[in-house]
């Protein structure tokens, strides 16, 4: 990862990369587009405008001590259907399984950066922390919501049972993070220590455990709004199998990596697109499988697989080095590409919608994190400087919790578009915030590599 | 009969798999020249493709655009990146002339062979009989030397001489390939009468330049500072899709502008050395997946695709025997050379494929799969018997 300070005067050169850039972009623009070659054209085209254009704002945000993750997904939001349209939200959806390779090479990357050792020597810190956060987010965010939903347009509407259900679904989702953000501000800072290992274990472990959590508050929420007595059992024991398969899968694959590491090793790089691309399309295929044929909701999480996959080769196999050196060759371009793209799906219009309600969340989400990461690390002994800025890391938040709020929507329709309105407008903010905050906490603690 | 066949793929690949893995396992020599040029990813990709397993359906084929777009401008670009004009002086001009007349010979003559047979089998009519037998002869103007891997080095060392002179008649005859390709794009389906005219007036090769120097100037731009490799390694891809992008929108080739493009950096900027190590670093990878990709849409339809191949086989065979020869008839120099020196030009390697896959993409139709199908088949024949050749030619040479 560079990390020279970029110099005063390249700002010039970047301005006129972006201007030639620019003019290219508003020509291709105006021809008219007749083939399905040309369709495909202008999407390839605007792939590597947008991957362009992330690197330059990248170089031009790290003027202002910004983050480069920062300026991937100002690159994105510029190029996206909100701003300039050069992005459209059909172009988007197309590229979503270029989008999926890439959060598989992040998602084994992340796996591949966690150390057993460090988990071990700071498990009762980051356990801690996991349950402390947890619940004052979730508390907190639905007290704001029950004592202030009536104010807001978007929940005006609401009876009471519907607005406690509301709170209850937006709270959780407010747990979620996101790893692949963590992982790429790590990596940019060159960040290693006890405080970055330990951050990095409590949002990959808290993504894990959020579904969990998601689906006792899809069984409550059932109970409030349509009636019943207890929460279903055999849904929660369904969902621990599907972790308990997914993490199994991925221990497999991970073996499978390390045998081909140790017998065969050329093209390693293909290999593992290879992997990253079977996991993402057979995990569709396995799902679609076990619903269509055999009527079972087994859902195994493409995610879940290659970043348990990514830890197995780390820590049970001799060439965790190898394979993380591998993987950081290409983790510029991947950065670039995924971030932009997750820029350019950042919905405004739902911030536009129900911006005071989203700032009222995430500041109780704040609020939530910065009161749960003090008080573990308070009660584990922690540096001080630690529990004063773990908060700041565990702000951005991306698919996870969009994936989440789809799920809800679908089981409440009655709440569903607001539900889902909020959410893409939290994670609009949050993931704006989020990398420039985390890269602030790392630089804190003094563990971050570039200053 | 799918079944069937989709059973012999897996056990080949099974047997590939074990092959990599265990490298003790001895193979059969022709099958070592499989390994050797990568073609099992061919088949790899066919039992992937719509064909068989149907993971690589068209609906994702059309989600990867991008990355076959990567693939087609990332081969360009390297080979583009061969023509440094000052290594090329260091070579006796009459190598250059020899590789230029060898190539154009072998694709004067497979264009005729095939212009005069193949639309009658296929009916092929209209401009697409001109486009397609220029493809394949372009496809067939190219040589590649993976064959010499297979060969001792006492052997490649009491034929220095001649291995030289094919080492570098390899590099060159591409871009013969290459420029008979730019006007197959003229003759693009979608235009129109009105645009190939406009085209004899100049005024797309107007528009291409101005672009092409924009985006010239916008590469030197990214080069004008030091970059680390990781840096380099997001320009340069995202400059080839971008590049890419724009020629498929202009209805051109990502493969031909990207190798301009290639010529141009190697011999303008100062940064070439960083740029060919990141090319190269994912070479073979590349190669790998454009065999995936093109595996993925190859349509073996009949047995008589596997005969009309023979006979592109023999006609690129005969072209290139001919080529060969005449090579040798240039100069007092070049007669050093033995007259059969075409058996040491057989082997076909990664650009035809990179010319057959931007073909297929620039074309896309039912006779241009039969044509890639058949092309593809003929490359194998070639990729297996090349190395027989060649060790003909160097025990003539000794």
């Amino acid at each position: 990862m560079p990390q020279a300070i970029a110099k005063k005067d390249h700002l010039l050169s970047y301005l006129l990369i972006i201007v030639f850039m620019g003019l290219l972009g508003l020509w291709i623009k105006g021809i008219d587009i007749e083939t399905g070659r040309q369709q495909a054209g202008v999407i390839i085209f605007s792939l590597g405008f947008v991957m362009l254009s992330a690197y330059v704002l990248a170089q031009i945000v790290r003027f202002f001590n910004l983050p480069m993750l920062t300026g991937y997904i100002f690159a994105g939001i510029i190029a996206g259907p909100y701003i300039s349209g050069f992005l459209t939200i059909e172009m988007v959806d197309r590229l979503r399984l270029i989008d999926d390779l890439a959060l598989s090479f992040i998602a084994l990357m992340a796996g591949g950066e966690l150390r057993l050792s460090l988990i071990a020597q700071r498990g009762k810190s980051i356990l801690l922390s996991i349950i402390f956060v947890t619940g004052l987010v979730i508390g907190l965010v639905v007290f704001c919501i029950v004592l202030m939903g009536h104010y807001f347009s978007v929940t005006s509407g609401f009876d009471f049972i519907s607005l406690v259900v509301f709170a209850i679904l937006i709270g959780v989702i407010c747990v979620a993070r996101s790893p692949s953000s963590a992982i790429a501000v790590i990596k940019e800072c060159e960040a290693k220590g006890p405080f970055t290992g330990m951050i990095l274990a409590v949002t990959i472990v808290t993504d894990v455990l959020i579904i969990i959590v998601f689906t006792i508050a899809i069984s409550l929420s059932k109970i409030l709004m349509k009636g019943g007595s207890v929460i279903q059992l055999t849904e929660i024991s369904g969902l621990m199998f599907e972790i308990l398969a997914s993490l199994i899968v991925g221990v497999i694959l991970g073996q499978i990596i390390s045998f081909y590491v140790d017998r065969v090793r050329q093209d390693f790089l293909l290999f593992l697109l290879f992997v990253a691309f079977a996991v993402a399309r057979l995990s569709i295929g396995f799902n679609h499988l076990m619903e269509v044929q055999y009527h079972i909701s087994l859902h195994l999480e493409p995610l879940l697989i290659c970043m348990s996959a990514g830890f197995y080769v780390q820590n049970f196999s001799r060439f965790g080095t190898y394979f993380h050196d591998s993987l950081e060759k290409m983790s510029l371009p991947i950065y670039a590409l995924f971030f932009s793209i997750a820029g350019a799906s950042l919905n405004f219009d739902s911030l536009i919608l129900c911006w005071p309600l989203a700032i009222i969340i995430v500041v109780a989400r704040m609020v939530g994190l910065f009161g749960g990461s003090w008080l573990a690390g308070a009660i584990s002994h922690d540096p001080p400087k630690f529990n004063r800025n773990a908060w700041m890391t565990y702000v951005t938040q991306a698919g996870v919790s969009i994936g989440l709020a789809q799920i809800a929507a679908r089981q409440f329709p009655e709440i569903g578009i607001h539900l889902n309105t909020v959410v893409l407008a939290i994670i609009a903010i949050n993931q704006i915030i989020g990398p420039i905050t985390f890269k602030l906490a790392l630089n804190n603690v003094g563990e971050s590599g570039c200053y | 009969m799918n079944i069937f066949f989709a059973f012999l793929l897996v056990v080949f690949l099974a047997f590939s798999g074990y092959h990599l893995s265990f490298r003790k396992f001895g193979i059969p020599l022709f099958a070592r020249t499989f390994y050797l040029t990568g073609l099992e990813f061919l088949f790899l990709g066919l039992l992937l493709g719509p064909q068989f397993l149907n993971i690589l359906d068209l609906e994702t084929c059309g989600a990867l655009a991008p990355v076959s777009a990567l693939l087609l401008g990332w081969i360009g670009m390297l080979f583009g990146f061969q023509f440094e004009f000052s290594i090329l002086r260091r070579f006796p001009r009459v190598y250059f002339l020899a590789g230029l007349l060898e190539s154009l010979l072998t694709l004067v003559v497979v264009f005729g062979g095939i212009y005069f047979t193949l639309p009658f089998i296929l009916k092929i009519s209209g401009h697409m009989r001109i486009v397609i037998s220029m493809v394949l002869a372009c496809a067939a103007a190219c040589t590649a030397q993976t064959g010499l891997a297979m060969f001792s080095a006492s052997k490649i060392g009491k034929n220095q001489s001649i291995i030289k002179i094919l080492r570098y008649l390899s590099s060159i005859d591409g871009l013969v390939a290459m420029l008979a390709m730019l006007p197959v794009f003229v003759f693009f389906p979608h235009r129109t009468d009105t645009a190939v005219s406009r085209f004899l007036f100049g005024y797309d090769i107007f528009i291409a330049i101005i672009i092409f120097a924009a985006l010239l100037i916008l590469y030197n731009l990214f080069l004008i500072y030091r970059r680390e490799q990781s840096e380099l390694a997001l320009i340069i891809i995202g400059m080839v899709v971008f590049i890419s992008g724009f020629s498929s929108v202009m209805n051109f080739s990502p493969l031909i502008s990207n190798f301009f493009m290639g010529v141009c950096l190697v011999n303008l900027t100062s940064e070439k050395e960083k740029i060919f190590t990141t090319l190269v670093s994912i070479e073979k990878p590349v190669y790998l997946l454009l065999l995936v990709f093109l595996g993925s849409a190859w349509y073996i339809v009949n047995f008589w695709v596997i005969a009309i191949a023979a006979g592109y086989f023999a006609l690129r065979f005969a072209g290139k025997m001919i080529g060969g020869f005449s090579i040798s008839l240039m100069s007092p120099k070049m007669k050093e050379y033995p007259p059969v020196i075409g058996l040491g030009l057989i082997g076909q390697g990664g650009l035809p494929l990179a010319i057959l896959y931007d073909f297929q993409q620039g074309f896309a139709s039912n006779v241009s799969d039969m044509v890639v199908g058949i092309a593809l088949i003929s490359i194998i024949y070639s990729d297996v018997m090349s190395p027989m050749l060649v060790g003909r030619l160097l025990k003539k040479g000794e």
